[in-house]
């Protein structure tokens, strides 16, 4: 199976882990990821906040450029916006012709999108994925929250449940750990407004913290980067802000899958979390 | 599976109608339920609550509701269209509100939100790609807010999540053109 792989502006940046990562995953199961020709921005919220016709003429622009394969995403944000583009590009035709104007190609909104979780258990297969385990997660209790935008809303992503999403779970699991039952899986992290409104992303990420906490979570997986960098990089500021004590580990969740296949830290980055790791992974046996 | 909708046509105001034609949004079939903003993550800090947002569209109420806060700190986290037995799509809605109230000149003093995104695809259009780096940089310029999270920037770098050099993909002037096809409608 081959895809062409979207990877995102923040992949090469604060989330260039996410996408060593995903590297690594991929190489042990032999799936091929070579990257979307020229890919640009998907123009997140920024463009659908300022101007709804360029928020679908950005991803019609990289999806025409497909060829009719299937584009591979990690970004949860990226995701969303190119699946939205494509549910409305497809679904009215003077839309597609105005966007067509500005793009300056006829893009029909076809290009199917599927986000890695997709891939990866449903493609390929939980049973296909077990047989390349080799150090099995056992112990680690792992809250995995997908965030807003994967599983919302269900009649564009149409990812999985959308109040109670399982995909992530059911790889955890094949991994070896115990995906925890909690009820924040799909609840908002304030994504990018930890750059214009701090305050919003620490009320929302403290409830996620401090929910994870309480059903006795060793560590967080996620599968945005905008999610990651909220609940790792300020987690700190929440515990001085809240006077709590968290110290939970938020990582991607293709780091996780990459410890149970035998990859490396430095293979999966994973000197770039800002919560240590190390610890909890050596308290569980599964360190390096 | 979602019960199907109440059809409720041949009302409205300007407001409601305007909105309806810039996002698809229908605030007229919103029966007050309050499901929206039981859910609404940021609905306890707002001066506005989605279903009251609703409700000020459904009356024509236009000043109240393009001056309002709220419809800068909506996350666009889709839990309301998601949840709504009358499919009303309040983040739609939302991004109908924002350039309707930046058209008119009413963004709410204290949000920085117009600004981040003016940055946001100032990048994209030159670059194509946004970089962290620069994104921050010039919005710190562009509001003042210097000192905020300055100990951000170091624990990034040394954690290799800030690289100094942005990338750029070719046909900028291709992607120019784009952007000022899309301000004119795509019809030029
Ligand atoms: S959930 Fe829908 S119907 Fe209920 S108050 Fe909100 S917008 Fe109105
Ligand atoms: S999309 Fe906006 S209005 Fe709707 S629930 Fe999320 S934050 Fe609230």
């Amino acid at each position: 199976m081959s895809y062409l792989f979207f990877p995102g502006c923040s992949l090469d940046g604060t989330a260039k882990d996410f996408h060593r990562s995903t590297l690594a995953v991929a190489a042990k199961l032999g799936l091929e990821l070579p990257e979307l020709k020229d890919w640009i921005c998907c123009g997140s919220t920024a463009a659908h906040g300022t101007d709804p016709l360029l928020a679908d003429a950005l991803p019609a622009k990289s999806l025409s450029a497909a060829g009719g394969n299937t584009v591979a995403v990690a970004c949860s944000a990226c995701y969303s916006r190119l699946k939205t583009a494509n549910h409305h590009i497809a679904g009215d035709a003077a839309l597609r012709a105005r966007v067509a104007q500005v793009v300056g190609v006829d893009y029909d909104g076809g290009t199917p999108v599927l986000h890695l979780l997709e891939i990866l258990c449903r493609d390929i297969g939980r049973a296909r994925i077990a047989q390349t385990i080799t150090r099995p997660l056992a112990g680690l209790r792992v809250a995995c929250y997908y965030g807003c935008l994967l599983a919302r809303p269900p009649e564009i992503t149409n990812f999985d449940d959308a109040e109670n999403p399982t995909l992530m779970d059911q790889l955890m699991e094949t991994a070896g750990a115990t995906a925890i039952g909690w009820p924040h899986k799909t609840e908002c992290c304030g994504a990018s407004f930890s750059i214009t409104e701090a305050s919003i992303v620490l009320e929302l990420t403290n409830e996620i913290l401090s929910m994870a906490k309480a059903a006795g979570a060793d560590c967080i997986a996620t599968a945005c980067p905008l999610c990651q960098l909220n609940l790792d990089m300020r987690q700190r500021d929440v515990e001085r802000r809240f006077g709590r004590r968290y110290n939970l580990p938020v990582f991607y969740f293709t780091q996780l899958l990459g410890l149970a296949m035998g990859c490396s830290s430095s293979e999966l980055s994973l000197a770039s979390l800002v919560v240590e790791p190390q610890g909890l992974l050596e308290s569980k046996g599964i360190g390096r | 599976m979602i019960a199907a909708t109440i059809e409720i046509g041949g009302v409205g105001g300007a407001l409601a109608s305007e909105v309806k034609a810039r996002s698809g949004a229908s605030p007229m079939s919103c029966l007050q339920c309050l499901k929206c903003s039981s859910g609404c993550p940021v609905a306890s800090r707002a001066d506005l609550k989605p279903h009251e947002l609703v409700r000020m569209v459904q009356m024509d109420q236009r000043e109240v509701v393009l001056a309002s806060r709220f419809i800068w700190e909506c996350t666009s986290c889709q839990t309301c269209i998601t949840r709504c037995p009358q499919q009303v799509n309040i983040a739609a809605m939302n991004d109908a509100l924002r350039v309707m109230s930046r058209a008119a000149g009413k963004v709410a003093p204290e949000t920085t939100v117009p600004v981040f995104n003016d940055v946001f695809l100032s990048i994209v259009r030159n670059r194509g790609r946004v970089y962290e780096l620069g994104l921050m940089a010039s919005y710190k310029l562009r509001t003042g807010r210097l000192l905020e999270d300055a100990d951000k920037a170091p624990m990034m770098f040394s954690k290799g999540k800030l690289p100094l050099l942005g990338p750029r993909v070719r046909g900028r002037d291709q992607r120019r053109e784009m952007f000022r096809r899309a301000a004119e409608g795509g019809n030029k």
